[in-house]
């Protein structure tokens, strides 16, 4: 199932290579696969709740599934899952594995 | 119901003596804090809010060695950064500032053993509090299946408090776990974390707050280092799989779907032979009664004011039993969270999250439930929202008064194909008129009154469980119980208001009554009594619709509850009590609907634009006064309900209006 989701994104990310660098971030990320935390962007209570949840600078993460209708995503974090919506996931930015 | 817990703080406290110590009970979300709550208190004593604020206040009591204990149980946080009311109390309570509450002695902070990075995160934050505090680990079990091996002494060495594990369902620890607070009372509180060094990391232009969770973290790093031991994960790659299934898009659609249409059908279906028992018992008494009463006004008061107002109150319960048992088991095993994850995307675009699905869907059955199942909301806002419009969704006691008039008033054509009949068309129409405008009011709401900053919906998705016994019950036991202490006395009370408003003043009959009917006499003095006459005062208010005073007298004398309407037009067409729900009744009443003509001519007043004015203003209105009183004590302002009625009542008579000139207009 992890396959099928991770085919579905290969053909939906941009032409011009995978997606990388510091412009990643876990909405960019396909299904199955992960990174470290690069950095929360923000400063209100939204992106504090982030950081609270663990999602600090440094961390491994992992996007898990995304919900049928495309949001929201599900997120592996210092060893539990998290949903999150794409909104609030492009905050995320990511140093791709 | 062997223990009923009391509900008003004062109450309680009378006559109980205070206890020697208080003990504050602080978690995370899905740590197993309700279980180990019940493992170390049983039943709580005493349920209520808190001073001015819709956040549960629920304490229990034990004794350990002589020492009685206040274990109270604070709502699960994720932080103790203070943003919404439920982190607020945390904080209050922690600080000792709740009024008539002692600042606790020991805070016992939850761990859950298989998520211990994040759930330190709180522990953290009370370690600074300057309160003593013990660490219960709970789910050791479940860290043990999944090969996780803490040093609990290493690591209570590094935290500079005792670490008690716990397998709250066996009672494992429990004993060692009342030993640890009891020495921890009173004693010296633990050192504060040394984040300073992890501070000095940051990036210092970030907000203060953002620095603190990136050292706070960082400090759990340290403390967790070398402390774990992650063994081969089985039981993770079973969750994954599960979880695999029940978020895919074709399977997890097909399992969601099935889940909850055994929840609507469970409420729908199950609970109706559980309601109608309950009412034929409570027929039963009325009847034994009124047998050993005079007829008079005390039988009528007993009968048809009190006992009719109770079993209003009581049939609600195999509803919100059932609705919680099935919450409780989705709670339990964790599938709410992945229910509201799978419906978010659908809700976010009127400004309600995936957590409104549920409630939302059970107000189908009955918005009494649906409302109250909105605790499972954690967002204010969302809640609130979600409460605002779950009376909308047509729930099953708009649905007599529908079939009724559609079967009486809508011709039975086909539209368009042979199996498609108008009536089914107009039902069909009716239910979608009610999300609609559920859609609109949300989204106009979330936009304008409700409109602030954006909400994160970060939300946990815990792992899979087996729901515990003990939690389900009581879960269900508080629920039945909250509703029948909290709103079941006011209900009752409204029940007994409109008894007397129906009843007085006494009826003037001609020749004293002589040679009338049982039903002609209860008609007379329905048209007498204050209702008849808000009846008639209100015709011009209703003319509008296409209704006559008779109408206009049905609709309000159903303000106790929709269904009632059909009852009242029965009495007031001198039928008597004829059940208009059963065929003979039921058909009883559409003759003389049929027949009825506007006073002084024969022109008559049942048409099929009067027909759909009546049902579209039962579609929309806030004809039910029990889900008024359980909007009040949900959100804990009596503005709410009087908001929720102005604006419903507002807009089904604008809607039965529109609908009325339309049909009139068509010719229909």
């Amino acid at each position: 199932m992890a396959d099928e989701s991770d085919t579905e994104s290969r053909f939906q990310s941009p032409p011009g290579g995978p997606t990388s660098g510091p412009t990643a971030t876990l909405a960019t990320t396909r299904i199955g696969r992960g990174g470290r935390v690069h950095d929360v962007r923000g400063e209100d209570a939204v992106s504090l709740r982030l950081l609270e949840m663990g999602l600090t600078p440094g961390v491994p993460v992992r996007v898990v599934a995304q919900a049928p209708l495309g949001d929201p995503l599900e997120v592996e974090v210092r060893g539990y899952r998290l949903s999150i919506r794409r909104a609030e996931a492009a905050r995320v930015a990511v140093d791709p594995d | 119901m062997s223990s009923p817990p009391v509900t008003n703080v004062a109450a309680a406290s009378a006559g109980r003596g205070s206890a020697d110590v208080t003990v504050a009970l602080l978690g995370n979300p899905n740590t197993g804090k309700s279980t180990l709550f019940t493992a170390l208190a049983g039943i709580p004593t005493r349920i209520a809010n808190y001073p001015g604020v819709t956040v549960e206040r629920k304490i229990g009591r034990l004794t350990h060695q002589g020492t009685a204990i206040d274990l109270v149980d604070l709502p699960g946080t994720y932080s103790l950064a203070a943003r919404g009311p439920d982190e607020q109390v945390v904080v209050d309570v922690l600080a000792g500032r709740i009024a008539d509450a002692p600042a606790p002695e020991c805070v016992v902070a939850v761990v859950d053993a298989t998520n211990l990075e994040r759930n330190l995160y709180l522990t953290s934050q009370v370690l600074e509090t300057g309160r003593p505090v013990v660490v219960a680990l709970t789910l050791v079990d479940e860290a043990l299946a999944r090969g996780i091996e803490i040093d609990t002494a290493t690591l209570a060495r590094r935290l500079g408090c005792p670490i008690v594990p716990v397998v709250a369902p066996r009672g494992t620890g429990i004993a060692a776990l009342k030993d640890a607070i009891l020495a921890a009372s009173g004693g010296p509180p633990p050192a504060a974390p040394e984040l300073g060094g992890h501070l000095a990391t940051v990036d210092p232009a970030r907000p203060a707050e953002a620095r603190q969770a990136i050292a706070r973290y960082a400090w759990i790093d340290e403390v967790l280092a070398g402390v774990v031991r992650h063994g081969v994960p089985g039981a993770r790659r079973t969750g994954a799989v599960i979880d695999a299934v029940l978020t895919h898009r074709l399977w997890g659609t097909v399992v969601f779907t099935l889940t909850m249409l055994s929840l609507f059908a469970s409420i729908f279906w199950v609970a109706t032979p559980l309601m109608d028992l309950i009412a034929a018992l409570i027929d039963g008494i009325a009847d034994r009664v009124a047998a050993l009463l005079p007829p008079g006004a005390v039988r009528s008061l007993v009968v048809d004011g009190v006992l009719a107002g109770v079993g209003g109150v009581l049939v609600f319960l195999p509803q919100i039993a059932l609705l919680f048992l099935f919450i409780a088991v989705l709670e339990g095993c964790g599938y709410l969270a992945r229910a509201a994850f799978l419906m978010d995307r659908l809700l976010v675009g009127v400004g309600l999250s995936g957590k409104s699905f549920v409630p939302l869907l059970s107000s189908f059955a009955c918005a009494i439930p649906g409302i109250m199942a909105t605790r499972t909301i954690e967002n204010r806002r969302d809640r609130l929202l979600t409460i605002l419009v779950a009376p909308f969704m047509s729930c099953s006691a708009r649905l007599p008064v529908y079939l009724l008039l559609c079967g009486a008033f809508v011709p039975d054509v086909a539209v368009g194909l042979p199996w498609l009949r108008l009536p089914a068309v107009v039902l069909a129409a009716l239910y979608a008129l009610g999300v609609a405008v559920a859609a609109l009011v949300a989204a106009v709401l979330s936009r304008t009154l409700f409109r602030g900053p954006p909400q994160p919906f970060v939300m946990e998705l815990p792992p899979w469980r087996w729901p515990r016994a003990a939690v389900v019950l009581e879960r269900v036991r508080e629920a039945s119980w909250s509703f029948v202490a909290n709103a079941g006395t006011l209900i009752l009370a409204m029940s007994i208001v409109v008894w007397a408003l129906g009843s007085y003043p006494a009826p003037v009959l001609p020749d004293g009554g002589a040679g009338l009917t049982e039903a002609e006499v209860r008609g007379e003095s329905l048209r007498q009594s204050v209702l008849g006459r808000a009846g008639r005062w209100v015709e011009p208010v209703v003319r509008p619709l296409g209704w006559d005073w008779r109408i206009g007298c049905a609709a309000i004398a159903s303000f106790p509850a929709r269904e009632v309407v059909l009852g009242t037009l029965a009495v007031i067409y001198n039928l008597g009590d004829v059940d208009p729900g059963d065929d003979e009744g039921g058909s009883a009443l559409v003759r003389r609907l049929r027949a009825a003509t506007w006073d002084g001519t024969d022109r008559p007043v049942f048409t099929l634009p009067v027909a759909l004015s009546i049902m579209v203003f039962f579609a929309l209105c806030a004809q039910c006064a029990s889900t008024l009183v359980v909007i009040g004590r949900e959100t804990g302002s009596w503005l709410w309900p009087v908001a929720v009625f102005v604006t419903m009542t507002a807009l089904a008579w604008i809607a039965a209006c529109a609908i009325y000139r339309l049909g009139t207009a068509l010719g229909w």
